[in-house]
């Protein structure tokens, strides 16, 4: 057994899509039209065989409910590694990123959090 | 300010309360990161973040979750595999991610990743999503 996907729920796939690609820089992978929605995943730039991201249709409504209750409280859906947090902060606001959390550090990581737009807190991480 | 933000600052407080030593911690990981494929011995590497042997190993696995031995050979590995997929061959491989054994560096990547080192350079040569016809042998 591998862990070879994790998946996100995103209000809108075709909006996901444009975030996780032209704003964080992630790859598409796979899209596979199904029916109303799709198989979606996006990959890192730099590990493009590594585990892929599911960009997973919202269409459930007591999910709808749990990450209405998540981004209010700002806790973060899912993490990110990156390799400098300030720097990914930067680059990231500058783009209009809206963060609930500026670098911040914690024992040895330092830590930030931003809205993905697709109703996710999305954090990122720096070891 | 959110509750996440308030939750982080107050563990922060309660756990990590010595801001220099976890950066003192943090260097000594760096120094692990920069220096993996030499050899490295964990009194160096404690010397790094200016303690004890033993206290050092004892933070480390505080703070990263594993000891400072487990976090280099992950590090050891994951260049390993890197490198391996840029087909440089096995042999330099294994020196150049700080092993000084053939046969102890394949059985490790192995053991960590289900993969020879020569298959990992074998998969590397097969695009992902290609199709392999097989010409199937006569009866």
């Amino acid at each position: 057994m591998k862990i070879k996907l994790a998946s996100l729920f995103v209000k809108d796939q075709d909006k996901a899509l444009a975030f996780y690609t032209d704003i964080l820089g992630f790859v598409k992978k796979t899209e596979i039209p199904m029916g109303e929605h799709k198989w979606l995943t996006v990959v890192s730039k730099e590990e493009q065989d590594g585990v892929e991201l599911v960009l997973e249709p919202m269409a459930f409504e007591p999910a709808r409910v749990f990450q209405q209750a998540l981004f209010e409280a700002g806790i973060p859906f899912t993490a990110f590694h990156v390799d400098n947090v300030e720097k990914e902060f930067a680059r990231l606001e500058k783009l209009g990123v809206i963060f609930s959390m500026k670098p911040t550090s914690m024992g040895a990581v330092k830590l930030a959090v931003f809205d993905d737009t697709c109703g996710n807190n999305i954090q990122i991480v720096q070891v | 300010m959110t509750y996440y933000h308030q939750r982080v600052l107050a563990m922060t407080k309660a756990l990590y309360p010595h801001r220099d030593q976890a950066e003192r911690i943090a260097l000594a990981k760096q120094y692990i990161d920069k220096h993996y494929g030499s050899i490295l011995n964990l009194d160096r590497v404690a010397k790094e973040a200016c303690m004890s042997k033993f206290h050092f190993i004892r933070l480390f696995t505080r703070y990263y979750g594993q000891t400072p031995h487990v976090y280099l050979r992950d590090v050891r590995m994951m260049h390993a595999r890197r490198l391996l997929k840029q087909g440089i061959p096995i042999r330099h491989v294994c020196y150049a991610v700080g092993f000084d054994s053939v046969p102890s560096f394949t059985r490790l990547f192995r053991q960590r990743t289900g993969l020879t080192p020569k298959r990992a350079i074998l998969d590397k040569k097969i695009p992902a999503g290609t199709f392999i016809f097989v010409k199937s042998r006569k009866p």
